[in-house]
């Protein structure tokens, strides 16, 4: 190969490397300067080495912390119960169905994150019919709610992820060779032993990228504590807002910024060493440096 | 692998000279000469920032009057929805000097203090204002945080109280009530330290212009404690109108002009039983201001008695120009008769005002962590 | 009765799909039927005690500050989509048809976007914005959302490019053609779902969000800035008709894409999405649940 054609690979990465390099990665260098620094905005904030900011940001803030995991888990959870079964059937048999019904799981993405999680806080609201059957049906008490709840915002979380599962499961799934199965009940196991045994293993790799995709930015939401919940579901994310945008404490928002984003990350590369980054981007074969 | 060290290493290297670029920033505030506001022709474009519902809306509104009188164009923007985050939007702009293209906003006193000190706002000529000293009520003249009036123009006044939905809750009638656990999760608070805290305070019987630090920490206690058991569902800034509307709470703490934003027509506002906190919010020029002498002249404008009057109908509050009472009588609003609009000194006798705390940083520090959870 | 049975056990799949699928447009759907509801201060109320009209689909852009926000949005999704696109298609071809060095690192550098919550995106953006004392606007809204677009981009088109046919760009070169008219009478044509995909998805993602705009945008509103504003002091209903307006114009334009997507398909006989020969479907398939 020419020296030319070796290089066109370098032209064709260059632009989108550069400028996730300078409006990715630099501002995550930022993020932490900032979170080195003291002050406030009458003083300015000067560059100080202050480590305590990071232990700082996090002691008044564990309970956001956990209650963080607990709500993105739980919207995890579910939202991979009901996004399996429906990749599941749009994957073999939605017919012609297939690409009208993967369109209408990516449909709700079209009217704006906060009109439809507004239109959910209305759906729920206390004087609403969704409220007053469940009150009928006692699933609640008499003069029970479902917004400023930890239901409510589980929900809403679970609502607004749901593609984030259902895309990642859906595209393993379809290249799933259904004669594998075939060969499975030709050695005389059950429909349900197929499955544990053939199905779920195959579609693992799917099933860990849609828990990933969904579980990260889950975590990092605020708009639905924000919008469906009430004075005891704050999560991380509103702490940071907070702290960024009404209290002005940059250096302590960063820290916790810094802080959240490690946890993840860490999280992210031990899988990728586990898996490999191909599996991540959806093919099975391992790619080398 | 030693391309990745090697950019790596790159990355280092350029980290550390752009730090070594960087002292001290984001903060500090303006320094230099405080600029005053330029009067001159009145023309072109003019954009203003305000609350919500704050003015008299439509085509015989108080903007479509003065463009049809002055032949400005103007932007009215209702992008103040918090003091604080409306700062926290503004104050990287303002520390460039520059105001984002607005030449006037609205913002409480003691917000215009606290910009005015960092050096963020421009100053007014009294001689370029003079509809404004007409009008200007006697007890608005001389305050506090601006003795001369050099910097702020008083917009609107109002009371902070309960805003209660009578077919639920009819007799709640003090800030106590607001802890009854037979309300629980139906209560919002204000999420703004200076109005909902004192207004606390004052249920106890403790004087918030004269409390200690630690009174204000003791009343936030309170707070949070209500906040941890569920008995007040939402910190709000002026959302609690739709917590109102939509059933979803029995009483707030809120504004007592905000009747034209709720629907709800069972709700009532309600003087607390030992007292309100009262507030003013004024018009401030910011530093590199697009058109001023239109600024100033909206000034002057909004302070003719007519055009005031016109204002109050709509929002409810308290106007800072004298002589709007009448009018109303003349037209034969009820308004001129409501205490809510004109109250006396009888009426607001309990009432204090918006104070600060003796020792800001902690007491800001709790308040911050009892609201956002 | 039995048939009956019969009938629900193999189709249960296929109901649940379609169960789970409302589920996902319910708020669209209350959106778009409330815009139809009469309220008496104009705003937004969820309840139909006042009736229906067209009012405020007739007087849809007659709120300023709302047609310039989404003005503002739509300037925006343009512009982030066109630059987002270009680099991500560039990025994609090399990733699949070059060999280079660091295909490790960019495809990490490529992944982590995508896992890191917006907050804190939003956020390291913003310190780094500070830091410089870069005036926040248009400017920077526009560099957050080409920066979070370039990954998805990639994603979308590089899953295109695996799946593609590489004989009929052989076959053409066969037949004599310059790998620049190859390129522009195969490649391109057949490339090109994969890039209005890719291209549809990075509009979705720059007019929908909220959070990294929040942090970045200073004083420039976009619509879901806008939305955001307003929703703590009653939305006007015109909101929701444009909400549903937007939604409608989308699905249009994606149906056309799908139909336009299968003329293409049907003409060029080739069926990207598999490889390989298809699974055998009908009685393997309904045994295999």
């Amino acid at each position: 190969m020419s020296l030319r054609q070796r290089l066109v690979p370098y032209w064709l990465l260059g632009p989108g490397l550069l400028w996730l390099i300078i409006f990715f990665v630099v501002p995550m260098y930022f993020m932490g300067e900032l979170a080195l620094r003291t002050g406030n905005l009458t003083t300015g904030f000067t560059f100080n080495w202050e480590w305590s900011n990071f232990p700082d940001s996090l002691s008044g803030h564990t309970e956001q912390i956990w209650r963080s995991f607990y709500y993105a888990g739980t919207a995890t959870l579910l939202a991979l119960l009901i996004g399996y079964p429906l990749a599941y059937a749009i994957a073999f048999r939605a017919g012609r169905f297939k690409q009208l019904l993967l369109f209408a799981v990516i449909a709700p993405f079209f009217t704006t994150y906060l009109v439809r999680t507004i239109a959910w806080k209305t759906i729920l609201s206390d004087s609403s019919p969704v409220v007053s059957v469940l009150q009928t049906l006692s699933i609640l008490p008499p003069n029970g709610r479902l917004l400023a709840t930890s239901t409510a915002v589980i929900a809403g979380l679970t609502y607004n992820f749901l593609p984030f599962m259902i895309l990642p499961l859906y595209a393993n799934l379809e290249r799933l060779d259904l004669r594998l199965i075939e060969a499975a009940k030709d050695l005389y196991s059950s429909s349900t032993q197929a499955f544990l045994k053939v199905t779920l293993p195959l579609t693992m790799p799917g099933i860990v990228a849609g828990v990933l995709l969904t579980f990260i930015p889950a975590f990092g939401d605020y708009i639905n504590a924000q919008i469906l919940g009430g004075t005891q579901q704050a999560m991380v994310g509103n702490v940071i807002q907070s702290l960024y945008l009404v209290q002005r404490n940059y250096p302590e928002a960063a820290a916790l910024s810094f802080l959240m984003m490690g946890l993840i990350l860490a999280i992210v590369v031990i899988y990728i060493r586990f898996a490999g980054t191909g599996a991540f981007m959806g093919d099975e074969e391992e790619e080398t440096a | 692998m030693t391309l990745a060290i090697a950019s790596a290493l790159a990355l280092i290297v350029l980290a550390v000279g752009l730090a070594a670029c960087g002292g001290t920033t984001g903060g500090g505030g303006n320094t230099g000469e405080i600029e005053t506001a330029k009067a001159g022709p009145v023309e072109g474009k003019l954009t203003i920032s305000n609350w919500p519902g704050y003015i008299a809306p439509g085509d015989h509104g108080t903007v479509a009057e003065f463009e049809r009188k002055t032949g400005v164009n103007v932007s009215y923007i209702e992008d103040v929805n918090e003091t604080e985050s409306f700062f926290s939007k503004m104050q990287p702009l303002l520390e460039q000097g520059e105001s984002g293209g607005r030449s006037l906003y609205v913002v409480a006193d003691y917000m215009a203090k606290m910009q005015h000190d960092l050096g963020y706002l421009q100053n007014i000529k009294k001689s370029d204002i003079p509809t404004v000293f007409e009008n200007l009520l006697p007890s608005l003249r001389s305050p506090d945080f601006d003795p001369n009036r050099e910097f702020s123009v008083p917009w609107q006044s109002g009371m902070t109280g309960i805003w209660v939905d009578t077919s639920k809750a009819p007799e709640i009638h003090s800030i106590n009530d607001l802890f009854d656990s037979k309300y629980a999760g139906k209560i919002t608070m204000l999420g703004e330290l200076r109005e909902t805290v004192p207004l606390v305070m004052l249920a106890e019987g403790i004087d918030p212009a004269k409390a200690s630090t630690d009174q204000w920490l003791h009343a936030i206690e309170r707070i949070k404690d209500a906040a941890s058991s569920g008995q007040i569902r939402h910190f709000t800034g002026n959302e609690y109108t739709e917590d109102l509307n939509a059933g979803n709470i029995v009483a707030a703490i809120g504004w007592s002009g905000d009747s034209s934003l709720i629907e709800n027509e069972n709700a009532e506002w309600r003087m607390p039983t030992q007292g309100c906190t009262m507030w003013s919010e004024d018009m401030v020029i910011p530093v590199g201001a697009p058109n001023t002498a239109a600024a100033l002249e909206w000034m002057n404008f909004v302070y003719q008695p007519k055009i005031a009057a016109d204002i109050t109908d709509y929002v409810q509050y308290i106007s800072p120009v004298s002589g709007v009472q009448e009018l109303l009588k003349e037209r034969g609003s009820e308004l001129a008769n409501s205490q809510i609009v004109f109250p006396t000194e009888q009426f607001t006798r309990k009432c204090t005002g918006q104070n600060s705390p003796p020792d800001l940083e902690p007491v800001n520090e709790a308040w911050q962590e009892v609201i956002t959870g | 009765m039995s048939a009956a049975w019969a009938w629900l056990r193999r189709n249960a799949l296929r109901i649940y799909a379609a169960l789970a699928v409302a589920y996902m447009l319910i708020p669209i759907f209350v959106i778009a039927v409330f815009s139809f509801g009469n309220t008496p201060r104009d705003k937004l109320t969820f309840g139909l005690e006042h009736g229906f009209t067209l009012e405020y689909w007739e007087t849809i852009f007659s709120l300023p500050e709302l047609n310039e926000a989404l003005l503002t949005s739509l300037r925006l999704a343009a512009f982030a989509t066109l630059i987002s696109t270009a680099i991500g298609t560039a990025m994609a071809m090399a990733l699949v048809r070059h060999r280079f060095r660091g295909r490790r690192a960019t495809n990490l550098l490529i992944v982590i976007p995508m896992a890191t919550p917006e907050v804190v995106i939003g956020a390291a953006l913003l310190s780094m914005f500070i830091y410089y004392s870069f005036a926040l606007g248009f400017t920077s809204l526009l560099i957050a959302h080409v920066m979070f677009s370039i990954s998805f981009v990639v994603v979308v088109v590089r899953s295109r490019l695996i799946g593609f046919d590489r004989n009929l760009e052989e076959a053409a070169a066969d037949l004599g053609a310059t790998p620049f008219a190859t390129f522009r009478t195969v490649t391109l044509p057949l490339l090109a779902p994969g890039v209005i995909a890719a291209a549809l998805l990075a509009f979705a993602l720059s007019i929908d969000d909220f959070v990294i705009s929040n942090f970045n945008s200073g004083t420039t509103v976009t619509f879901p800035l806008y939305v955001y504003g307003v929703s703590l002091r009653g939305i006007p209903v015109q909101v929701n008709a444009l909400a549903t307006l937007l939604f409608v114009l989308i699905v249009v334009a994606v149906s056309l894409v799908l139909i336009q997507q299968r003329r293409a398909e049907r003409m060029a006989a080739v069926r990207p999405e598999q490889e390989g020969p298809p699974p055998i479907p009908a009685p393997g398939a309904a045994a295999a649940t």
